[in-house]
């Protein structure tokens, strides 16, 4: 029936099983950081810890559609261990990915090529990838 | 032929469709239901959005372009007085489709939520005292309730909100001071965007003329159903908005009542709504109704349009149209009353309104109106510019399913279909 092909079954498990999701506070977090889009109701909050300029742990919870939260998973995935530098850049191409360009990222994160097709829909996937910015420009890394 | 004789001859086309409707009938008067890829086998159930446009509307405003196009109320060659014959009939239609005393009383706006801002500027700030109170409802688009907030923040007031009671209808008798002299505005939705709720804005016209307290009723989402009459009503103010109602975007009706016209200042101030541009604009002096409220050329095209859409909503009847968007409605409510992660928020007993929302317990509104429209289902999901009644449910969004007068059964046959569907996805 659906010919979009959005709702991959990678996308899926990242939604039905988040990785890195915690249900209580982010209290054991360096730095937290909220997003949210009010027109949708996705609302998440992203934290992190930093040994040197180096993501060692990575979390998130909140609540939102199933683009919201798979992207948010698959962020965590694809951050914890990494660079800040490295991190930034990715957030990068993320930016652009989602925009239509042609530039290359991780493929634990091309399950969400489809959302390029849906621009109601790319808010949603970078909502999660802001709120790490965001993080990593307040400490400075 | 003059634009008498080519209205009537319409209205009589449409009318022949007259008493229960045929919705496979009236969309073949919809060209979009044809002509388009995307919209041929399209289940369009977005109307509480934005309404579809028919034939008739598009041929009125062709005819406006194409035959008869050039100043209104600024020309005096034999064309442009044609236009502003036009566009003057076309407030006659209004007025006769609303019920108003004169057509002085008839405004055309950019929209619903311009006819608001004008009343909530023109109207309500200069006359608004601190600790006065302005009433709005729980179920507000905010079209309807921004505009008050910041006149309030403005004034010093208070913005009080009447609260819903469990049946999703305004519970009145909780607010025991709405009808009282420390009220300067009570302004109102007809129907709720989001739950459908239709209120009895008749009873609360008649109580606050009692206590001679301004009303506005903001009509965008009744006016397709429920014919309208404002001396019957007995508001102050109704607005309502054209592109819901079959006609085009970019326009809306403010009627102002007769007694409440001297009240009203320009907001919007420009051309052909000045008598005497004075070297300051406290000696400016202002046209007469209702055209110092239409500053700027005026909106020829639209108000056309406008005007052939009352023909045509009037030649299906409000009531035929209650009646088949009501049991469409009722229809799907009790289908998806069988699904146990469903929950719908309209309450039954207003389905009239042709508007079901509902949330999904394990599916967000946003992917359950994504996998609807790649099932060819269109529909709304979100806040519905509608936050504080949102949080007031407890929920961030909802699905909305709003029906028109184009809508079948194999319409509501697809979004259960589609349901059922993602159901299966998000298993």
């Amino acid at each position: 029936m659906s010919d979009s092909q959005l709702y991959k079954a990678q996308l899926l498990d990242h939604f039905k099983k988040p990785r890195n999701k915690v249900v209580g506070e982010l209290s054991t977090m360096q730095i937290v950081k909220r997003g949210s889009n009010p027109r949708c109701g996705d609302d998440i909050e992203v934290g992190f810890s930093l040994t040197g300029n180096i993501i060692h742990s990575i979390q998130f919870r909140g609540r939102g559609c199933s683009v919201c939260i798979a992207s948010a998973s698959m962020m965590t995935e694809s951050t914890k261990g990494q660079s800040a530098e490295y991190v930034k850049s990715i957030a990068a191409q993320m930016q652009r990915w989602i925009a239509g360009e042609d530039v290359n990222i991780p493929d634990m994160l091309l399950p969400l090529e489809a959302v390029r097709r849906h621009p109601a829909r790319k808010k949603c996937v970078m909502l999660a990838w802001h709120a790490l910015v965001e993080g990593m420009d307040e400490c400075n890394v | 032929m003059n634009s008498a004789t080519l209205s009537k001859t319409r209205t009589d086309k449409q009318s022949n469709l007259g008493g229960r409707i045929n919705p496979e009938r009236v969309k073949a008067l919809f060209p979009i239901f044809r002509n388009n890829e995307l919209t041929r086998n399209l289940s369009y159930l977005d109307n509480a959005a934005t309404s579809q446009k028919p034939e008739v509307v598009m041929q009125a405003m062709d005819d406006a372009m194409r035959l008869f196009h050039s100043p209104v109320n600024r020309g005096f060659y034999p064309l442009a007085e044609q236009t502003t014959t036009r566009y003057e009939q076309a407030r006659e239609r209004l007025k006769s489709f609303i019920g108003a005393e004169t057509d002085t009383s008839v405004i055309f706006t950019a929209s619903a939520t311009d006819s608001i801002n004008q009343v909530a500027q023109g109207f309500l700030l200069a006359r608004l005292k601190p600790g006065q109170n302005v009433w709005v409802t729980r179920m507000e688009h905010h079209s309807n309730y921004l505009p008050w907030q910041d006149v309030c923040e403005k004034s010093g007031a208070n913005l009080r909100i009447i609260e819903l009671n469990s049946a999703g209808e305004l519970d009145l008798d909780r607010h025991l001071d709405i009808f009282s002299d420390t009220t300067a505005m009570i302004a109102l939705t007809q129907t709720s965007n989001v739950l459908g709720t239709t209120n009895d804005v008749g009873a609360i016209c008649k109580q606050a003329k009692q206590m001679h307290i301004p009303v506005l009723i903001d009509a965008a989402q009744a006016v397709v159903s429920n014919t309208i009459n404002v001396q019957q009503l007995g508001c102050d103010f109704l607005v309502f908005s054209a592109h819901k109602m079959f006609a085009p975007t970019g326009i809306g009706l403010l009627y102002i009542a007769p007694d409440r016209l001297d009240q009203v200042q320009p907001v919007r101030l420009g051309g052909g709504m000045v008598d005497f541009a004075a070297d300051h604009i406290a000696d400016t002096t202002w046209s007469e109704a209702p055209h110092r409220f239409e500053a700027g050329s005026p909106n020829l095209v639209g108000a056309v349009g406008f005007a052939a859409a009352c023909d045509f909503v009037e030649s299906l009847g409000q009531a035929n149209i209650k009646t088949h968007i009501g049991e469409l409605a009722s229809s799907l409510y009790q289908q998806l009353s069988h699904y146990p992660n469903l929950h719908l928020v309209s309450p039954a007993k207003h389905l009239s309104s042709g508007i079901v929302s509902f949330y999904h317990d394990v599916i967000h509104a946003h992917d359950l109106a994504q996998i609807m429209g790649d099932s060819g289902v269109a529909v709304r999901a979100g806040h519905h510019c509608a936050q504080p009644l949102l949080k007031h449910l407890g929920v961030s969004s909802t699905l909305r399913i709003s029906i028109s007068v184009y809508n079948t059964n194999d319409d509501i046959r697809a979004v259960v279909n589609a349901l059922e569907y993602a159901e299966k996805v998000f298993a």
